[in-house]
């Protein structure tokens, strides 16, 4: 991949707030028409770096260029080209969803807009369309600030926390949105702590802990990295060193209540697993077995949980 | 241009569909002026009862005592010094006017000579204040007519002072000039923290939109509210209270714009200091209140302990309700209009520049 290709390059990136190092050392390049995506707990820096990149928040030192524009000179121009969703956007409560999109293409003036019906349509706000926005709720409001996000038809869509809020049927609804941005050829920068919405969306990930980035790869490739083994997980809190010794096991996690057991041999661990168990069984409760995924290489890498 | 008037129009529905808003902008000022239009109109006769002590044995006592006696709104007692302050002890007089011995001599001879009034600091000060505007009005009258040509003075001449000033031609002025601060204070720095704290201007601040274009809308939309404030302020005075506009209406309006101006740059000063929208309404209550009542809205200047003259001194409606008043109503000028001028120019600009120093876009 050349690097005229490479639409984002953002450079050691670093933000201090006194002693807290928000993020330290951030370096990531995005291509053109790639779904990247932060993925890491609240707290991590994912917000913050993805507002630096944008030029919302001005790094401490590093660099950042978009589209062969560089920040903070040519802001405006990269300002044009790109669209922003924020973590937390409230507009002027009483205008309505039409009106606040229309005054927004007003913003950009001279450049082709998507019209006000387009954006209501794709991200599904029809219903809405003359409520005002304090009225919505809170998905409704992510779907409107996806919706602003795309008024000037950008290049490069900026995603925070996108699906933050939703129900389940409202985050599919926008997962859609955003794999049809991507049919478009849009390049699409996202941060999440939910490692489906990784798994659904992304390119490439960055797993990022404590303002750095742990690891960055396609998820398939992270779990393969990391994980040949099949993840057995069961309500269950304590010591894991006990259960390391169970035949086929090559590594245990505990956290929050569930024990994570990773399997090579999924048969003999179980049959093991339920040899420990007293007669009748019924301890494994919430046994569940399926392929690692990012959230275990998050668990793996960091030794805590993405949730919550 | 088509951007910053789409701003305006969204500032507009914001503040149309806020009936909040609306009421302490609009509804406010207008139950003021009726409020205070029922009180104080008095079926349009207000008469004063004036103790006139007249000590001067020359022509221009002479010529002073038969003014007073001829004002419409004046009923002339004379009588000594003594008698009559103890009738306005006992609220048998409004004021007393005392002519000293030896002002004719004095006058002419070229010195200033001094004619002391008295009035009840327990009656109705809005009331002592017109009479006090009265008196003043004759007397500058006096001094005038007495530069131009060497006595013996035409005194007759004073034909303004016939007008019935009530009380409601003195407030009107001075609620136009404080809903113009109000407008400055709460219908601009609080909202201001709002959209900051909410995220709004950080939002706004993610789009090409340059920041000046932003402020043009957010100012011109404020202006607008000013002016309609102003116009129902002085329409409902006209219409329903009879107040007579003496000035220039476009003078008027100048003076709104201005005044509006002044009030809003300190708005946005407010806004780039407080933190959150508490301090914001913290801070604007806090510089509402003295104003409101130290800057001659609803009583004259020379009502207030001397010991409070810096402080009345440095607040800018103190010299925008002077300038409204003086235009609007022909009064005695607390001060010299380009000093009204000046004083709030000065408070415009000097918040301007602090304020974009100061402030912060989220």
């Amino acid at each position: 991949m050349g690097s005229e290709h490479n639409v984002i390059i953002a450079e050691n990136l670093r933000k201090y707030y006194g002693q807290t190092k928000a993020v330290d050392g951030i370096s990531l390049t995005v291509s053109q028409g790639e779904v990247f995506g932060m993925l890491g707990p609240n707290g991590a820096g994912k917000s913050t770096t993805i507002e630096m990149i944008e030029g919302l928040r001005t790094a401490d030192s590093g660099s950042v260029a978009i589209l062969g524009y560089k920040l903070p000179r040519e802001a405006k121009a990269i300002k044009e080209r790109i669209g922003i969703q924020l973590q937390t956007t409230s507009l002027y409560p009483r205008l309505t969803v039409t009106e606040i999109l229309d005054l927004f293409h007003k913003f950009y003036p001279g450049r082709k807009t998507l019209t006000t019906d387009e954006l209501i349509r794709i991200v599904d706000l029809e219903e809405k369309k003359d409520t005002r926005s304090k009225q919505l709720s809170g998905g409704q409001k992510q779907r409107l600030s996806v919706a602003l996000a795309l008024v000037n038809d950008p290049e490069i869509v900026f995603l925070d926390e996108p699906t933050t809020g939703m129900d389940p049927q409202a985050r599919r609804q926008l997962w859609d949105t955003v794999l049809g941005l991507k049919q478009q050829g849009k390049t699409i920068l996202l941060t999440t702590h939910y490692m489906e919405e990784a798994e659904q969306l992304c390119d490439r990930v960055a797993i990022v802990d404590h303002g750095h980035i742990i690891e960055i790869g396609s998820p398939a490739e992270l779990v393969q990295r990391y994980f040949n083994e099949i993840a057995i997980s069961f309500q269950g809190s304590g010591d894991v060193d006990g259960y390391q010794t169970i035949p086929g096991v090559s590594h245990a996690a505990a956290e929050d209540g569930t024990i994570t057991l990773y399997s090579n041999d999924v048969p003999r661990t179980m049959a093991a697993l339920l040899d420990r168990e007293p007669a009748g069984g019924g301890t494994l409760r919430n046994l569940n077995i399926h392929n690692a995924t990012l959230e275990d290489v998050f668990l793996k890498l960091t030794g805590r949980a993405l949730r919550d | 241009m088509s951007t910053i008037l789409s701003l305006y129009r969204a500032n507009m529905k914001e503040f149309i569909r806020d009936r909040a808003a609306m009421f302490w902008t609009l509804a406010f000022p207008i139950l003021f002026i009726i409020l205070f239009g029922a009180i104080f109109s008095g079926g349009g006769s207000v008469n004063y009862t004036v103790g006139l002590v007249n000590e001067d044995n020359g022509p221009v006592g002479a010529q002073l005592e038969s003014t007073f006696k001829s004002l419409k709104v004046f009923t002339v007692k004379t009588g000594a010094e003594s008698d009559e302050l103890s009738n306005l002890r006992q609220g048998r007089r409004d004021m007393v006017i005392v002519i000293p011995a030896g002002l004719s001599d004095a006058v002419q001879a070229g010195h200033t000579a001094t004619v002391q009034m008295y009035n009840d600091p327990s009656k109705n000060q809005t009331d002592a204040g017109v009479e006090q505007s009265i008196v003043q009005q004759v007397l500058s009258e006096f001094n005038a007519a007495h530069i131009q040509a060497v006595p013996p003075l035409a005194l007759n001449t004073i034909s303004v002072t016939a007008r019935n000033l009530r009380s409601i031609d003195f407030l009107m002025p001075g609620i136009l000039a404080m809903s113009l601060m109000q407008l400055g204070l709460f219908a601009t720095a609080t909202p201001l923290v709002q959209l900051r704290q909410e995220g709004v201007l950080r939002r706004l601040g993610a789009t090409p939109l340059p920041r000046w274009q932003l402020l043009i809308g957010q100012i011109l939309f404020r202006l607008t509210i000013g002016f309609v404030q102003a116009a129902l302020i002085v329409g409902l005075s006209v219409a329903a209270f009879n107040v007579q506009i003496q000035g220039n209406m476009l003078a008027l309006a100048g003076l709104v714009l201005l005044g509006a101006l002044t009030f809003v740059a300190i708005g946005y000063l407010i806004a780039a200091i407080a933190r959150s929208v508490e301090s914001a309404s913290g801070i604007s209550s806090a510089v509402n209140f003295p104003m409101m009542f130290l800057s001659g809205i609803f009583f004259p200047l020379a009502f207030l302990p001397a010991f409070l003259a810096p402080i009345v001194r440095a607040m800018p409606l103190t010299y925008l309700a002077d300038a409204v008043r003086q235009v609007s109503i022909g009064s005695v000028p607390d001060f010299p209009m380009w000093i009204d001028l000046a004083v709030l120019a000065g408070w415009a600009i000097a918040c301007t520049l602090i304020a974009t120093r100061l402030f912060k876009w989220e």
